[in-house]
């Protein structure tokens, strides 16, 4: 999924100034490198131009990580671009994680577990996503924020800090997330949707930093192929940890943006199947369970159909 | 809220509050230890409140305090919790 954004005031990318001391604890980045690789370079030599400042502060961050799925690199054997863009860049800058992954989520599994491994008490891990337009002068701008999301988890003490896009409210990921995402939240979690709902829009956002303790947690627990950013969330309400968002950019509604009508009916089924898998294992040891279940699985339906219906109406 | 000992230049932050009706307006937050009196705000011509305050380096925690209730900024950066619990705003100052 190809994001973008539409801030016009564009500005470069750039780090908060230069500390004396390092802090409590290290930061430790972890990119997500695009699945399908673009055909020019410009948004991740964008992306890019950040590793490599942040590989430099190497008294306030971990080496970075930059998880590649192996299906990607085969995709591009014997591309030289790709070839020299991986051999002069990722790997000059990061550690270049080879992982096979089912989904862009056990990508996150695998980043963060190995940046967890080489971390400590007091860390922060601080996942990026790599599909976005870094090269774009709004691009630039959200860059040049995003270091907020770990700084925010060190300085304040925090769990989990989700950066939040903006987005107007015919963008397809407002409309999944309204419609889809919210309201079977609020089938399955009423009350954690509404305490989620109180920080954040964007609960299936892929911008975010975790504290040390906060991800010892969720990588103990089952770990989904997608939508982890909401099972986080369900995990950080019910353990009563800190959450903060932090706003990063404007998305555009250019049309380019928008995600075909297939893709957000799939996103819609995929956060049900998610929510039914957590419902379950949350409520496993109640007595009364698969009764629950049944009520709330007609009317999980019941939202779905509805959600399909809204998403089939705006976004054909 | 954890000590960062680094070094923390201060930089001036302007907070603009848009309560036409309100009697008082105070601006309250980890740096002034969420002292209602530490740091009222000035009514504008046009009605809204208006203070600047030099910040440290870093991310701040931050609410309005409109006529002795506390509110939240619609126009922050970020949104976090206080110590007590209660909703406030973020905002970061490089």
């Amino acid at each position: 999924m190809r994001k973008t954004a539409a801030n016009p005031a564009g500005t470069h990318a750039k780090l908060s100034p230069k500390r004396t001391r390092s802090p409590a604890g290290k930061i430790h980045p972890i990119v997500i490198y695009p699945f399908r690789q673009p055909g020019e370079y410009s948004d991740l030599e964008a992306l890019y131009q950040l590793v490599r400042r942040l590989d430099a502060e190497k008294d306030r961050y971990a080496r970075p990580i930059t998880v590649l799925d192996r299906k990607t690199h085969y995709s591009m054997d014997g591309n030289k671009a790709f070839l020299d863009f991986r051999g002069h860049t990722l790997t000059r800058c990061s550690d270049v994680l080879d992982v096979w992954a089912v989904d862009t989520c056990q990508m996150w599994c695998a980043g963060l577990g190995a940046a967890f491994e080489d971390g400590a008490a007091g860390d922060v891990y601080w996942l990026i996503p790599g599909d976005f337009n870094y090269g774009t002068a709004v691009g630039q701008e959200v860059l040049g924020r995003l270091h907020d999301l770990p700084e925010i988890i060190l300085e304040l003490d925090q769990d989990v800090c989700i950066g939040e896009i903006a987005t107007d409210y015919n963008n397809s990921k407002q409309i999944i997330d309204t419609y889809g995402t919210f309201a079977l939240l609020y089938n399955w979690f009423p009350a954690e949707a509404q305490e989620i709902r109180q920080f954040t829009e964007r609960p299936r956002s892929e911008f975010f930093a975790v504290s040390h303790d906060f991800l010892s947690e969720a990588l103990r627990q089952r770990w989904y192929p997608y939508e982890q950013t909401v099972v986080m969330l369900l995990q950080a309400v019910f353990g009563n940890k800190s959450i903060s968002r932090f706003f990063v950019g404007n998305i555009s509604d250019l049309p380019e943006g928008r995600e075909p009508l297939a893709s957000a009916m799939q996103q819609v089924e995929r956060t049900e199947r998610v929510l039914k898998a957590v419902w379950r294992e949350h409520h496993k040891a109640d007595q009364d369970w698969l009764e629950r279940y049944r009520r709330l699985e007609t009317g999980s339906e019941h939202v779905r159909r509805a959600a399909l219906t809204i998403l089939q109406n705006l976004l054909r | 809220m954890r000590s960062l000992d680094y070094q923390k230049p201060k930089r001036p932050v302007s907070f603009i509050c848009n309560a036409p009706a309100a009697k008082t307006v105070a601006l309250v937050g980890d740096f002034n230890q969420w002292n209602p009196a530490a740091h009222p705000m000035k009514q504008m011509p046009d009605r809204s409140w208006l203070l600047t305050v030099e910040l440290k380096h870093g991310h701040h925690r931050y609410a309005f305090l409109v006529d002795g209730v506390l509110t939240l900024d619609p126009h922050a950066q970020g949104i976090t919790r206080n110590d007590k619990g209660e909703r406030v705003c973020l905002v970061p100052v490089s």
